[in-house]
């Protein structure tokens, strides 16, 4: 009976519960799509470097975990002497560069002949390697966001490239240069940024690691594997409280919402309030009922909010296709409750005052 | 004070009737209500003396702002009185706690009310069944069927409050108040917003439910002619009861 009760309270005002859930989802899917976004882009990197194939990143120290930040480029020598340590394969120097004009992009300066012999080489859709100067290789999903063919000039870090090959994507970066031609662009000879090291078999990666760490002393020496499990955003203190500020935000605006509509509830309510202490209904049990239709609100929403973060993941993909938004079970259930638990936290005065309400004021409301 | 009453107990038998002693099943004992208009103190009943025998229908007139409305709330709990002894069923309400009061209403009194206070999101069902599920009880059709029988409200059950006329709100509101088989039934002006058509219908719904069901019925009213269904009419002037003239 009290269920019924419930539901029909809700869809007795259609407009309001429509807002109540719009609100919840809104909040849901805040919280959906910045976890998504951030630990979905965070994979994706940490996804691309691993398909690179490299065993080892040798990096200077105090590299954070962002290739390409650093200011502190290695001599490109180091490469030669690592290349020659027993168990070492192939040595590949990437010099990493940041672009910020027209959005943010990381381009990689890479020797095409190691880095094929690393890598394995990419797979090409369309064109060729690399071979001249100002040839520029780019992979699939940035050719289809910048809308750019091969052939076509694409202009980066104010040097105008000529697009040669796109290749598939998931290896390093999504734009690559001939290091060389970087390093001369950005004033960094002989310099690089990072050396991809790939070890004979991938049981001998500690024990060259040691050696590494034994000639370069003051360099960062990190296995892939390690690199991958820090790429999440526990280890990124900044986006860290980035997450939670957003959560924080988004569940303020739930819990506000919900505060505003179960409160005018109460208020429009409050004969109904009074009819049911007249027939015997406790304190408690007007409690209830308004967090149950509470409850039944954010249920409601929280579907709603699901549901629009897979849209609202696919409206991004087609209009930035290198993002990537990872929507996992996990996220939805905590989005959920954190919801749930907002819109209680929200409900829960105007229940408290709506129980406290005296019964002939209540019934004498206009 | 005990009254002493006459009821055949047999009516069949050609005998004389046995006497029995009864027992009111409300008493109003020097009950005063004060509201606090900022420090000014208003006294809305000042001392009223008040009894009910069980089977009794009594309707309390009087003026405007006389303390009826007052009186009723306080009878049923849903006020308390500010000094005094209000006896329901043998329960004194000045001395309960607000959950106890909250729960003798449940199961000893059914209200009735001028504006008819029905659930706007629930349908006639609904606005019946919620007592019944209030007042710790299942869904009982067979109750259900009867009183909703007796008030005519068969093929409106499912219809909204506002999709049915006053009369029709009314007689919901009276099958809520009695599905649980209170009492007391405290009729708060029930024929105020009624025209005399379905005025007359509800009296005699009330009239009926006493008569026939033995329904103990307080009804307070501005209408003289109403006066004419009850038992006992009761005059209130001032916040005090200034007389007791049978109604025939």
């Amino acid at each position: 009976m009290m269920g019924q009760f419930v539901v029909n309270n809700l869809f007795h005002r259609p407009v309001r519960t429509l807002i109540g859930v719009l609100a919840i989802a809104v909040e849901v899917m805040l919280v959906i799509t910045i976890v998504g976004l951030t630990s979905g882009m965070l994979q994706e990197t940490a996804k691309r470097i691993e398909g690179i194939g490299a065993d080892i990143l040798v990096q200077p120290s105090g590299t954070t975990i962002f290739m390409g930040f650093t200011g502190a480029p290695m001599p490109i020598k180091i490469g030669d002497k690592v290349k020659e340590l027993k168990y070492v394969q192939y040595v590949s120097p990437a010099l990493l560069q940041f672009n910020t004009a027209g959005g943010v992009e990381t381009i990689w300066g890479i020797d095409p002949v190691t880095f094929r012999q690393v890598s394995n080489g990419f797979v090409f859709y369309e064109g060729r390697d690399m071979e001249g100067p100002d040839e520029m290789l780019i992979d699939d999903w940035q050719a289809k966001a910048k809308h750019v063919k091969l052939g076509d000039t694409y202009s980066v870090l104010n040097h105008d490239w000529k697009v040669v090959g796109i290749v598939e994507h998931g290896k390093a970066g999504r734009i690559f240069v001939p290091i060389s031609a970087l390093q001369a662009l950005v004033g960094a000879h002989d310099k690089a940024t990072i050396f991809l090291v790939r070890c004979t078999r991938p049981d001998h990666t500690e024990d060259v690691m040691d050696e590494i760490k034994e000639i370069l002393p003051n360099n960062k020496v990190q296995p892939v594997k390690e690199y991958m499990s820090m790429m999440t955003s526990t280890n990124i203190p900044a986006l860290q409280t980035f997450i939670h500020s957003m959560i924080a935000l988004a569940v303020s605006i739930g819990l506000l919402v919900i505060f505003l509509s179960m409160y005018t509830t109460v208020l429009e309510r409050t004969r109904d309030i009074g009819v049911l202490k007249s027939l015997g209904a406790s304190k408690g049990l007007v409690v209830r009922v308004l967090l149950a239709e509470t409850t039944l609100l954010c249920l409601l929403g929280i579907a709603a909010g699901i549901g629009l973060s897979y849209l609202v993941r696919a409206s991004f993909l087609k209009m930035f296709p290198t993002l990537s938004i990872l929507i996992t079970p996990g996220w939805m259930i905590r989005a959920g409750l954190i919801a749930i638990v907002g819109a209680w936290v929200g409900a829960s005065y105007p229940a408290w005052a709506a129980s406290r309400k005296d019964a002939v004021e209540a019934l004498a409301y206009d | 004070m005990a009254f002493t009453v006459t009821i055949r107990t047999n009516p069949t038998a050609n005998t004389e009737p046995e006497l029995k002693t009864l027992e009111p099943i409300l008493k109003v004992d020097n009950v005063w209500k004060l509201y606090h208009a900022g420090k000014v103190e208003v006294p809305a009943l000042r001392g009223v003396n008040f009894e009910v025998l069980p089977g009794e229908s009594v309707a309390v007139m009087g003026p405007s702002g006389c303390g009826k409305s007052s009186l009723l709330y306080v009878i049923g709990g849903l006020a308390t009185a500010s000094r005094g002894r209000v006896l329901v069923d043998g329960n004194d309400l000045v001395t309960m706690s607000d959950g106890e009061r909250t729960k003798l209403r449940r199961h000893k009194i059914g209200f009735v009310f001028q504006r008819f206070n029905l659930l706007p999101a629930l349908t006639a069902k609904g606005n019946i069944a919620i007592a019944q599920y209030l007042h710790g009880d299942d869904f009982d059709p067979h109750r259900f069927e009867v009183v909703t029988k007796m008030l005519g409200l068969d093929g409106r059950l499912n219809h909204r409050p506002a999709e049915m006329s006053g009369g029709e709100q009314q007689r919901v509101a009276i099958a809520r108040a009695i599905i649980n088989e209170p009492k007391i039934l405290l009729a708060d002006e029930p024929t105020g917003n009624l025209d005399t058509k379905n005025s007359e219908v509800v009296l005699e719904m009330l009239r009926r439910l006493n008569k026939d069901l033995g329904q103990t019925v307080v009804m307070i009213t501005h209408n003289p002619e109403a006066t004419e269904y009850f038992d006992r009419v009761v005059h209130m002037r001032d916040g005090v009861i200034v007389d007791g003239i049978p109604a025939d």
